[in-house]
């Protein structure tokens, strides 16, 4: 039998004791992110090569890592993802790979947690020796921002739409001098492009004022921020903004007190799970009014959850239509059947771009790779779809321009790219594009050396 | 809306935390831990219920008792893997071990099922009450026009019949009344004839098949996965210090003061404020604390 003689602390100071450490120690479990100011996060992480040959400096075997969200709130994305890597890496083997060596992937799971990319991050440079990094989000990079340039070594991402990087990342158009370098390039329109584009689309359609319901991550309030200036450059006023927590059980106060204000219609940021919960109640409290969705709710699980109640609300998301974006499909469909996603055709470009940069220095090491980036992108020179073309015209002594999937991948001063807004709009059980804004319509609303 | 559509949101939101928070306060007044692994418990329940609803199929009231029989089942054998061993080190540790038991529970959870939200197939209808005049203070309009959905009904109306069921079971019951008996004073119980081990045993079916209905309606309003339980545990245990750790009404009282605190400040705070809600209802958690440390109920089921 038990004994009960364990009472000997005092309630009072127990209770108290393990109230208070159990709600400070959960909160941190619960997670604001990571600080990540810094420390030298290691060294450069050699060259990224293993086994050279002989003495010519050609090495066996190549490897780019991929911090991935095997894990976490934004898994359902990550299947296409590393689909599409894979399919651009065997399609780069099979052309001979980069300086004839075989590329690899050493893909981790960060869980988009920013101390998890962080110990990543580390064991790609440190443990795997990578010479590229291929992904990294948001709310990975920003927090990680000082630590990512003391790594050194490129981030060549599909992910982050973050307003934080339309000034940050890229070689800051001049490859041969690194002093002015940022270690980070994204291969998918930034928020302030898609925002800007959805937000001109709205403008467009006669709805000029708007409600808010976002939630309080750097994502859900970057993508918010990005789509209120434009809207509100462009004549637009928000009559409401609510914030709320993740994951609660309901959203129905912050959903009453919305649509209290007069507006047109309702501009939702939140993760996937926390909108459809959001979105059900709205459904159910008959609120009604035109719902803007962000860019990762234009999903399946979304309509199916929320039903036909959602018809005629639709999102904008990065285009899927860069000048060679059937030579990428037709590849990826072979590779598997994951679903193409927003961040799909952009995984596939940061592959081959930063494949045909190393072919084109010459080495695998990741300052070759930053120095080279800019140059095989954007620019004078062949137009190339892919890999194999572009290694052959570099063979020729040929300048090349990679012309990407999503995007025809011209790295701007910043390392961002430009492209085509689609909107999508649900129906009858689906999403489906029903318009689209060009780049150069976007460009408009973009201040130049501003992203 | 007004006031009155915002205090139904708070008893909703109340009703989720109750159940849940009555299971935990149990373990605590009568076990004598502070079970940080509950949250995981209401994730179990909500994977069986689901489980049950989709494989067999079986009509969901019947998958709802099916969560609650293996919650309780689930519960006791966590309680005699874990928990029971080491009655006799004293809180802390057991506060600790639960703490691990949770994290490994929840990984484990992740796991096996993956990351992927499962939703329960369910239809929802809106009741609305559009005729009620207003009642207008200042800006604030006390009454006006508000309206519940079935789902909602469903939740108060489960969280109604298990406060019945607790309050028939602790002054009707043998086992209920010997339950208060070992909150108050377990050696007095057990020279009384009281199987002390028996009765934390019941408590731990009856926390597992209070956690197993919470999570089943939790899943209902939201989704499965593998921290359903775990991103309520804060409210869960915020409720149960605030009501009188260990006192199942006051636990009561708790829910539905922090549930309702949760919509009021959600629905009036400054729009910069509105999802600091949490903090506001942690600050009243605190504040009560200060002023009364043993809680709102007020009563200490067993003097340390």
């Amino acid at each position: 039998m038990s004994s009960d003689n364990t009472t000997q602390t005092s309630r009072r100071a127990f209770v108290t004791l393990a109230g208070a450490g159990g709600i400070a120690g959960l909160s941190g479990c619960v997670g604001f992110g990571g600080n990540g100011d810094g420390g030298d996060g290691g060294s450069n992480g050699g060259d990224g090569t293993d086994g050279e040959t002989g003495g010519n400096d050609t090495p066996d075997t190549i490897t780019f890592g991929q911090p991935a969200s095997l894990s976490g709130q934004w898994d359902f994305l990550q299947p296409g993802i590393s689909q599409a890597t894979d399919a651009a890496v065997n399609h780069v083997n099979e052309a001979g790979g980069p300086l004839d060596a075989e590329l690899e992937v050493a893909r981790r799971d960060t869980a988009v947690d920013p101390q998890e990319a962080r110990t990543v991050a580390t064991q790609l440079v440190e443990n795997d020796d990578v010479a590229a990094i291929i992904g990294l989000f948001s709310s990975e990079i920003n927090p990680l921002w000082d630590f990512l340039q003391d790594l050194s070594t490129p981030v060549v991402t599909p992910w982050p739409g973050s307003t934080f990087l339309d000034t940050r990342g890229g070689d800051k158009g001049t490859p041969e001098d690194m002093s002015d370098d940022e270690w980070v390039w994204r291969t998918v329109v930034g928020d302030t492009v898609h925002t800007s584009g959805s937000a001109a689309f709205a403008i467009e359609e006669g709805l000029d004022t708007l409600g808010v319901i976002n939630g309080t991550t750097e994502g859900e309030r970057s993508y918010v921020d990005g789509f209120v200036s434009a809207y509100e450059a462009n004549g637009g006023s928000v009559a409401e903004r609510v914030e709320v927590e993740l994951g609660a059980s309901s959203y129905q106060s912050a959903l009453s007190r919305l649509f209290e204000a007069d507006f047109d219609a309702f501009l939702m940021s939140l993760p996937q799970e926390s909108a459809i919960t959001a979105l059900s109640d709205w459904s159910d409290g008959g609120y009604g009014r035109q719902p803007i969705l962000s860019d990762t709710l234009t999903s399946q699980a979304v309509i199916d959850q929320v039903g036909s109640d959602l018809n005629g609300a639709w999102g904008a998301t990065p285009g899927q239509s860069g000048p060679n974006y059937d030579t990428f499909e037709e590849i990826y469909s072979e590779a598997g059947d994951a679903d193409i996603n927003a961040w799909t055709p952009p995984a596939w470009d940061a592959v081959q771009v930063t494949a045909l940069a190393i072919e084109r220095a010459g080495e695998a090491t990741p300052e070759a790779i930053q120095q080279n980036l800019g140059p095989v992108s954007s620019g004078e020179g062949t137009e190339v779809s892919t890999f194999a073309e572009g290694k052959e015209a570099l063979a020729n002594g040929e300048a090349i321009n990679y012309q990407g999937a999503a995007t025809p991948v011209n790295f701007t001063q910043h390392g961002n790219v430009f492209g085509t807004v689609s909107i999508n709009t649900a129906q009858d059980g689906e999403f489906t594009q029903t318009s689209e804004v060009s780049a150069a319509d976007v460009r408009e609303f973009v201040e130049e050396g501003q992203y | 809306m007004g006031l009155l559509q915002n205090i139904i949101f708070g008893v909703i939101t109340g009703s989720y935390i109750a159940i849940a928070a009555i299971g935990f306060t149990l373990i605590y007044g009568i076990v004598n831990m502070i079970n940080f692994a509950y949250g995981e418990y209401l994730t179990l329940g909500a994977f069986i219920g689901f489980f049950a609803a989709t494989t067999f199929p079986l009509p969901l009231p019947v998958a709802v008792l099916v969560a609650m029989a293996g919650g309780g089942v689930v519960s006791l054998v966590l309680a005699r893997a874990f928990f029971t061993p080491i009655n006799q080190t004293g809180p802390v540790p057991l506060l600790l071990t639960s703490i691990g038991l949770g994290i490994a529970l929840r990984n484990a959870i992740r796991l096996v099922a993956g990351r992927e939200a499962r939703y329960y197939d369910t239809a929802t209808t809106t009741f609305r009450f559009d005729s009620i005049p207003d009642l207008s203070v200042g800006s604030v309009d006390l009454l006006g026009g508000f309206f519940v959905t079935s789902e909602q009904l469903i939740v108060v109306g489960s969280a109604v019949t298990v406060f019945v069921a607790i309050h028939g079971l602790l002054t009707r019951t043998d086992v209920g009344i010997a339950m208060r008996a070992m909150g108050d004073d377990e050696s007095l119980a057990r020279v009384r004839g009281i199987d002390t081990q028996l009765i934390r045993d019941s408590v731990w079916v009856l926390a597992g098949i209070l956690a197993g209905l919470s999570g089943v309606l939790l899943a209902i309003q939201t989704n499965v996965n593998a921290t359903t339980g775990f991103s309520q545990i804060l409210q869960i245990l915020s409720a149960a210090i605030l009501g009188g750790a260990g006192s199942p009404y006051g636990a009561i009282l708790g829910a539905y003061l922090i549930g309702i605190v949760l919509a009021l400040s959600t629905a009036f705070l400054p729009s910069g404020m509105s999802g600091l809600s949490s903090a506001i209802a942690f600050g009243i958690l605190i504040l009560v604390l200060l002023v009364k440390p043993s809680g709102i109920a007020g009563t200490e089921v067993r003097e340390a």
